[in-house]
């Protein structure tokens, strides 16, 4: 069984290339239908709780995974499986990376690279606006943590932490 | 020794920090690694993202194990790796316990809508931060157009658009 998770997860760990939303299908098929680890109503409890937890989805994901099927044992196994692919791959490049950063061929490359990674953070900005419940009343709020944080340098863990207990006290406040 | 713990201070943080996944935990990221420990410059930065965006596995784990192992060798990429992960280990174990009570708990959902729109926000800083620092010339401008309307209209996978990014780099830059 800790084999078979294993295998599983490395699989996923190595073919997800571009963020987690690519990874979910992928890890849905593989413990949903070819496995039958979860039923599908456990693998969408486990992917929201992923997505609420502080962590990359992916590995929360496969923490939750790992837990249900071997508890501490298979949650070890998922994680250190799912990782382990990013952590070679990028450990090799990092290793090469030394060597070649001053090579022209390689300057130019990451020359073009940097506009194009800009653009990749441009476009989930305008696609997600939309999905966010982004109205004209409380966009005030993501403009001013895109400043303070953008231009005043201001660290996000001050804004998470204001805004997590804003939440939780508006949130029971409307209970009562 | 004291780079070890550093590293791994770091990203315990920045894995407790980061919510929304991806994009969104960039300006954390960015935060630390380059305004407060100046271990990076943004245009680093900007290539550790590229890398990460091309090969598997989440942009914090890759950029854990990349800084990890320029500022430690292989021990460092290890600490910084397993920091990164660590918060999520201990959170996630505690919510799968009771995530069945808490989530239809108003006060909890409010906390996702609301950090849905920090993470909007938050989005918005890496760009600033990081966008002076890619705008260097006209090519960078053109690669930008070129890069955002073949994501934004054509949904082009980013593995493929940064290959043709890195292509068109060594070819006409």
């Amino acid at each position: 069984m800790i084999l078979k998770i294993f295998i599983t997860f490395f699989k996923i760990g190595a073919f997800t290339i571009g963020g987690a939303y690519a990874m979910i299908p992928l890890i849905r098929r593989e413990v949903c239908q070819k496995n039958n680890w979860l039923t599908e109503d456990e693998f969408l409890d486990g992917l929201s709780a992923a997505q609420s937890c502080p962590g990359p989805i992916a590995i929360n994901l496969s923490i939750y995974i790992g837990f249900h099927l071997a508890k501490g044992k298979g949650m070890a196994t998922a994680v250190l499986a799912t990782i382990l692919p990013s952590f070679i791959t990028i450990l090799i490049i990092a290793m090469l990376f030394q060597q070649f950063a001053e090579v022209t061929l390689v300057q130019k490359a990451f020359h073009s690279l940097r506009p194009a990674v800009v653009a990749l953070i441009a476009v989930p900005l305008i696609q997600m606006s939309k999905q966010s419940g982004l109205t004209l009343s409380n966009c005030w709020f993501p403009l001013s943590v895109a400043v303070l944080v953008g231009f005043l340098k201001i660290s996000p863990v001050y804004l998470i932490l204001i805004t997590i207990a804003f939440a939780v006290y508006q949130g029971l406040k409307k209970q009562k | 020794m004291m780079i070890y713990f550093e590293l791994f201070r770091t990203f315990f943080k920045i894995g407790l920090f980061s919510f929304g996944g991806g994009y969104a935990i960039l300006a954390m990221i960015n935060q630390e690694v380059v305004l407060k420990n100046a271990w990076l410059t943004n245009s680093q930065f900007m290539d550790i993202v590229a890398i990460s965006q091309m090969t598997p596995g989440p942009i914090a784990i890759n950029a854990a194990t990349f800084i990890g192992y320029q500022k430690g060798g292989f021990l460092g990429s290890v600490i910084s790796t397993l920091g990164v992960i660590f918060p999520s280990l201990i959170v996630m174990t505690l919510i799968t316990l009771t995530y069945i009570k808490l989530k239809n708990q108003p006060w909890f959902k409010n906390i996702f809508r609301k950090l849905r729109l920090l993470s909007l926000g938050l989005i918005a800083a890496a760009f600033i931060m990081i966008a002076g620092d890619a705008f260097r010339d006209l090519f960078s401008v053109l690669v930008f157009t070129a890069s955002f309307i073949a994501s934004w209209k054509f949904k082009l996978n980013p593995f493929y658009l940064l290959i043709g990014a890195a292509v068109i780099g060594i070819a006409l830059g």
